[in-house]
């Protein structure tokens, strides 16, 4: 008899269990850009292991943070948000450090963070020949914060970056650079074929990391170079 | 019938409500009065001719303490902040470093000795001689001026000998500036000060000053430091989470009344490193921005907050975000610079030369971090503060210091000339006032 009541039982607890989590779908979204504050370009990222947008959602003890991940390009965009207040900060960026502010979150909230770059590439240039490619830039500190390394990443998706790459080369620096001083990273297509004779194009993105604390690479967008 | 009543009592109630119904309003009055009100306040505006500093913008000034007394001064306070609670003499003191008194027209001898058995001697604050000199130098190294530091708990109205005493020191820095054309601006510390005092005792004795001095009047004093066309005045320590007797409020109500209803003062706040994360040093209360938002420029307290080994891990994190903060707000954002520190003697057990001066690398490393973050002004701790090995003035050479029986006195690093950080602090102004040829190395002397 005892054993006749367990699918009763069951089935009760099945249709009731999922009584509480007949929420509403999530309808809002939050949408926006990294911008560099004094060239108004976007702060290229990395997609992963870089910046993240933490949220807190306000009406809950204790809070839950939840984090959103930031596109390569320097722009982000959630659209699984609940409509509700929340406690908005970017951390572990490759830029100065920003305070929490307040947002209230519905649909199509966009949000524009103004921002310093640790590092700002200048005059990038990646050029192909001979088998090598070969990355010419000059570095802008922009505060106290001097350059620990630069590098020059290879891959065959435009994500490419210091996280994701097949080959790359770096080089340490860790002191103070000025905007005259031209840098040149060499990759050698060539004697590296079991790598880069898989595809036709690869992605190559030039990078470099501050010495401050929490520091990401900063870059400019990866180029497409056919090999 | 009943139909044709209820119709007429209908129409008679609504004539009546037309006749009577608005009678209890009164007419309207055919003029408008108008309300009688005091004409708003109108800011006050400064006549800035023949002043030499009218703004912050490319200054470097150091903090300026003026409170060692030597015993057989005119002070009559003995060796005042010289002394430790066993007194002044080998093995009791609060000093760290020694100064180079060869250069002070006026020096007092002390119960210290050189290894030859010669007696060291030093100077005393209270002497316009002292204060010359220091403003001599000043002008002589290219360093634009000074904060006069003014405790509250030395100039309260029961400390009548510590009032005596700053009042003196102030009335020579303002004879010296101006000799010197150097620039003075007052800066009162609130440490040790009680609420009552904050809220009116500062406002009270500043305003004082302004009478008795003539702070504002351009031929009296034409180096007194102005900022936004006001005069500036200067508060330190407030959002400092140290248990003080005061409270952000009442610094706000200060701050209140210093501007007063026509904006009469600039206000420089000193406050804690993190003030804007309101984190380690830093009460956690939101009204400390609030204050910091009424106040005309902000200068965070960072001695003692990073060595030379971790400058810049933190500095990344405060230099360009405050300065971002600083700039939205509409404060000018003003970073502090100091050249090491040591409180070996002062406190027992405490380590000699906790943070290095490293050469003047650890002071430079600082300037180059300031400057390249985007500061247009620079605060340097201190100029003459050797109880916490801070000071930038000459002082004596490592091994060449007087004995301090079981302890020692630091000194200056023997490769150096004792000037060195006087020259240093003079080349951080040159290049926050656009000289080139810096960098962050610190830079060579010719």
């Amino acid at each position: 008899m005892k054993n006749q009541l367990y699918p009763l039982i069951l089935f009760a607890v099945g249709l009731f269990s999922c009584e509480l989590d007949n929420y509403d779908a999530p309808t809002a979204s939050m949408s926006g850009r990294f911008v560099d504050a004094q060239t108004g370009g976007l702060v290229e990222q990395d997609l992963i292991n870089g910046t993240v947008i933490q949220l807190a959602e306000h009406g809950y003890d204790p809070v839950g943070l939840q984090y959103l991940a930031v596109k390569n390009d320097g722009t982000f965009e959630n659209k699984l948000l609940f409509e509700n207040t929340y406690t908005v900060q970017p951390v572990r960026g490759n830029f100065y450090p920003l305070d929490e502010q307040e947002v209230k979150i519905t649909s199509g909230t966009t949000l524009d963070f103004e921002v310093t770059p640790y590092l700002r590439i200048i005059n990038p240039q990646i050029s192909y020949s001979n088998g090598k490619v070969t990355a010419t830039f000059s570095i802008g500190q922009t505060g106290a914060a001097n350059v620990r390394k630069i590098g020059l990443f290879a891959h065959p998706n435009p994500v490419v970056g210091q996280p994701v790459q097949v080959y790359s080369v770096e080089e340490d620096l860790n002191r103070d650079v000025t905007e005259d001083e031209v840098f040149t990273l060499e990759i050698d297509v060539i004697n590296n074929s079991s790598i880069f004779g898989k595809y036709n194009d690869f992605f190559f993105r030039i990078g470099a990391i501050a010495n401050a604390a929490e520091s990401k690479y900063n870059y400019v967008t990866a180029e497409r170079i056919t090999l | 019938m009943n139909y044709y009543k209820m119709i007429l009592s209908y129409w008679i109630s609504i004539v009546f409500l037309s006749i009577f119904g608005c009678s209890e309003s009164p007419e309207p009055d055919p003029v408008q009065k108008p309300v009688p009100t005091d004409p708003p306040p109108t800011e006050i505006t400064y006549d800035e001719e023949g002043l030499l500093y009218t703004g912050i913008d490319g200054l470097v000034m150091a903090g300026y303490q003026g409170w060692f007394a030597a015993e057989g001064d005119e002070s009559n306070r003995g060796w005042y902040h010289y002394r430790a609670g066993c007194g002044f003499q080998p093995g009791c003191s609060t000093i760290d470093m020694w100064p180079d008194v060869s250069e002070y027209p006026k020096t007092y001898p002390t119960d210290f000795k050189f290894q030859n058995g010669e007696t060291a001697r030093l100077f005393s604050s209270y002497d316009a001689e002292t204060t010359d000199l220091h403003f001599k130098w000043m002008q002589e190294y290219g360093i634009d001026g000074v904060y006069l530091q003014r405790f509250v708990a030395e100039v309260r109205d029961s400390n009548p000998a510590g009032k005596r005493h700053f009042d003196k020191v102030l009335e020579n820095a303002l004879a010296s500036a101006k000799k010197y054309g150097r620039a003075v601006c007052i800066m009162y510390d609130l440490s040790g000060a009680e609420s009552e005092e904050v809220r009116n005792f500062v406002e009270k004795d500043f305003f004082e000053l302004v009478s008795r001095y003539k702070l504002f009047d351009n031929s009296e004093n034409p180096t007194y430091l102005r900022e936004n066309g006001k005069p500036l005045l200067a508060v330190w320590g407030v959002g400092f989470n140290d248990n003080r007797k005061y409270t952000i409020d009442d610094v706000s109500v200060l701050v209140n009344k210093l501007k007063g209803t026509r904006n009469r003062v600039s206000v420089m706040l000193g406050v804690p490193y993190w003030w804007r994360s309101m984190g380690n040093d830093t009460e956690n209360n939101p009204q400390l921005h609030e204050v910091i938002k009424n106040a005309d420029v902000l200068m965070p307290w960072a001695v003692g907050r990073y060595s030379s080994d971790n400058y810049a891990s933190v500095s990344s994190q405060t230099l360009v975000s405050d300065l971002q903060w600083c700039k939205s707000n509409e404060v000018k954002y003003m970073p502090l610079v100091f050249p090491g520190f040591s409180w070996g003697n002062m406190n027992e057990g405490a380590e000699y030369n906790a943070i290095p001066r490293l050469k003047g690398d650890f002071f430079w490393q600082q300037v180059n971090g300031a400057v390249k973050s985007g500061a247009e002004s620079l605060y340097i701790a201190m100029f003459d503060e050797i109880d916490e090995g801070t000071s930038i003035f000459k002082v004596l050479h490592e091994g060449s210091t007087p004995v301090n029986g079981d302890g020692k006195f630091i000194g200056i690093e023997p490769e150096l000339p004792s000037d060195h950080y006087l020259y240093l602090t003079g080349e951080a102004g040159k290049w926050l006032k656009g000289g080139t040829g810096f960098n962050s190395s610190q830079p060579v002397r010719q």
